[in-house]
């Protein structure tokens, strides 16, 4: 990593809503190429965290994305840079799957101009990619919770942001699509087209999946981990700071694989 | 850089259903326009207007044309910014009242009929005192920088009521036998007294917005999303909000100062298009407009046509429209099948 110019940092970062601080100062950094997962009880500072990146919350300290200030940056600029998957997504009118997805667009669009047939392509594809090619002309309220949020994820995937931010986006899956969606960015960030830092609320999904692990407690960062590299017992430890004692073991997979797995121990 | 087509694209209707309806609604609209020329006191026929017949030229042409233009465009213009009200409010209750326009009109006409004389000045003030209550809602809104959409909603209500207690006050200083029932008949709705003479500036501003409204439709859907969600879209939601509704609100604000309050087209149109259509595009957008052309103008040749003397133009809006939506969403309940 190149420690001078990181890809994105996150500079002495303070957010909270009203008079209460929820994230209290915090630092990072990520690669480019990286998925990057925010892991942390409820109530640490995960959304607040990711809603400070994306400017939606006002927030103390800077964001930087390829050595550009996000603070800086106007609406329409800031969306061609980063996408911003929420919880849940706040549309409640009747629009079509493919129309969703092409709303992704809008940043590269004129305020009197519409998406090209290239682009309606490519939203096609990214839907594709995302299992949801069958439901294009179908009403996006009719789809469940968990193909909502693939839609979502198809619509930031065709706008060809840099850096991701999917807040629990496997909240409302089930266990196959959840390790579809996060094989998805792992895919998308290893073709080097950016960095996704994504909140989790599945550990094992986390330590299987992620890069990097920022554990978040109370507003700060309590670890920075690399699953991949840091030894198992430091993990252990930084984990039942968290969710109480774990234990983790490699275990190895008819594929040759090898996976973590976490077993909840007695409090 | 992809090459980007052309906006009027836009209004392009994709969808072959919402082609269909607009077809038949564009239909029925035209044949609503020739029964409203020819409905009324004085009796109008095609031999006397083709024959020259002086009093049927002029009853035609400063009379039922103009009244009939009004209902077309002006049902159109309530249709389509109600379309626009409840997309941006994400809410099918919003109307031009969450900003307290329709209420600044009614304040204003009031103080026309009292202070002023002349059909045309009463449109005037009434025109002025929508502007007024737009203008107050709209910068008391943007004193809070956020933009959030609630603050919109309470400054509306704040201007809303102010509205109310100034009509209050100029309906006591009103004369009971005259002026008051004046205010009263106003405010009740009507297109009577409306003559080619004083409405081309109101049908053109009108037309100019609804024109702006249709090529922000893609804009429009957009604010429909959560304030951050839009945000993340590269939306910049507190501007955008604010120039949406001004141009809506110019619209409807072009009518009401016309015609006195419309009840149930604004808000009931858009609904019956998306009842239809089940879609949000600019097709039943423009679905929406004919609807309320249909409605206001239907509604006004019965208002004209039932009793002896005309009555109020809403009474109508609400009878046709009332049941029309009561099928559509006792239709949309049925669920699978």
């Amino acid at each position: 990593m190149n420690e001078a110019h990181p890809f994105f940092a996150a500079i002495h970062l303070s957010a909270g809503y009203g008079r209460q601080p929820v994230l209290r100062d915090i630092s990072f950094t990520l690669e480019q190429g990286c998925l990057a997962g925010v892991l942390g009880a409820n109530g640490c500072g995960k959304t607040t965290l990711l809603k400070a990146i994306c400017g939606i919350l006002p927030h103390a300290g800077r964001c930087t994305l390829q050595e550009t200030c996000l603070e800086q940056l106007t609406p329409r600029q800031l969306a061609r840079r980063c996408g911003y998957i929420p919880q849940r997504s706040g549309i409640s009118i009747d629009l079509s799957v493919l129309e969703v997805v092409l709303m992704g667009f809008n940043p590269q669009l004129g305020l009197l101009e519409h998406p090209t047939p290239a682009m309606r392509e490519k939203a096609r594809r990214a839907l594709a990619l995302t299992g949801l090619a069958h439901r294009e002309k179908d009403n996006y309220l009719q789809l469940s919770e968990g193909q909502k949020q693939l839609c979502i994820l198809a619509r930031t995937l065709a706008a060809d942001s840099q850096l991701l931010l999917l807040d629990e986006p496997e909240s409302a899956l089930d266990f196959r699509h959840r390790y579809r969606i996060l094989d998805l960015l792992r895919t998308w960030a290893g073709k080097g087209n950016g960095s996704a830092l994504v909140a989790l609320h599945d550990p094992l999904l986390a330590l299987n999946c992620c890069d990097q692990l920022l554990v978040l407690s109370d507003g700060w960062v309590q670890a920075c981990l690399t699953p991949g590299k840091d030894a198992l017992p430091r993990i252990e430890r930084e984990l039942a700071a968290i969710y109480g004692p774990v234990s983790l073991q490699y275990c190895t997979g008819r594929n040759g694989q090898r996976q973590i797995v976490l077993l909840k121990e007695p409090d | 850089m992809n090459s980007i087509r052309p906006s009027m694209a836009l209004l392009t209707v994709r969808s072959h259903k919402t082609a269909l309806l607009c077809t038949a609604g564009m239909a029925l609209l035209i044949v609503l326009a020739v029964v409203s020329l020819f409905t009324g006191k004085y009796p109008l026929t095609w031999q006397g207007l083709a024959g020259g017949d002086g009093m049927q030229l002029r009853v035609f042409y400063t009379l039922r044309l103009s009244r009939t233009a009004v209902g077309l465009i002006g049902g159109f213009a309530l249709g389509a910014a109600g379309f626009v009200y409840q997309t941006v409010f994400r809410n099918p209750l919003a109307s031009p009242d969450v900003i307290g326009v329709t209420s600044g009109a009614s304040a204003g006409a009031a103080a026309g009929i009292l202070f002023l004389s002349g059909a045309a000045a009463v449109t005037a003030a009434s025109f002025a005192g929508a502007l007024a209550a737009m203008g107050l809602a709209l910068a008391l809104s943007a004193l809070d920088q956020s933009g959030k959409q609630a603050t919109i909603v309470l400054a509306g209500i704040a201007v809303h009521s102010l509205a109310q207690t100034a009509l209050m006050c100029l309906k006591l200083t009103a004369d009971p036998e005259r002026e008051l029932a004046s205010i009263e008949y106003w405010i009740m709705g009507s297109l009577n007294g409306i003559s080619g003479y004083s409405i081309g500036g109101n049908l053109l501003l009108c037309a100019v917005c609804v024109a702006v409204l249709f090529l922000l439709h893609r804009q429009v859907v957009l604010l429909s999303a959560e304030e951050g969600e839009a945000r993340m879209l590269g939306v910049s939601v507190g501007k955008l909000r604010l120039a949406v509704l001004l141009v809506a609100t110019l619209a409807v604000s072009a009518v009401v100062s016309l015609t006195g309050l419309i009840s149930f087209v604004g808000l009931l149109a858009p609904h019956g298009a998306r009842l239809l259509t089940r879609r949000n595009d600019a097709g039943t957008m423009l679905l929406g407009g004919i609807l309320g052309g249909v409605l206001l103008t239907g509604a006004d040749i019965l208002a004209r046509s039932v009793a002896a003397t005309e009555l109020p133009v809403s009474i109508f809006t609400s009878l046709l429209g009332a049941p029309f939506l009561i099928v559509l969403i006792v239709r949309g309940r049925k669920g699978y099948e």
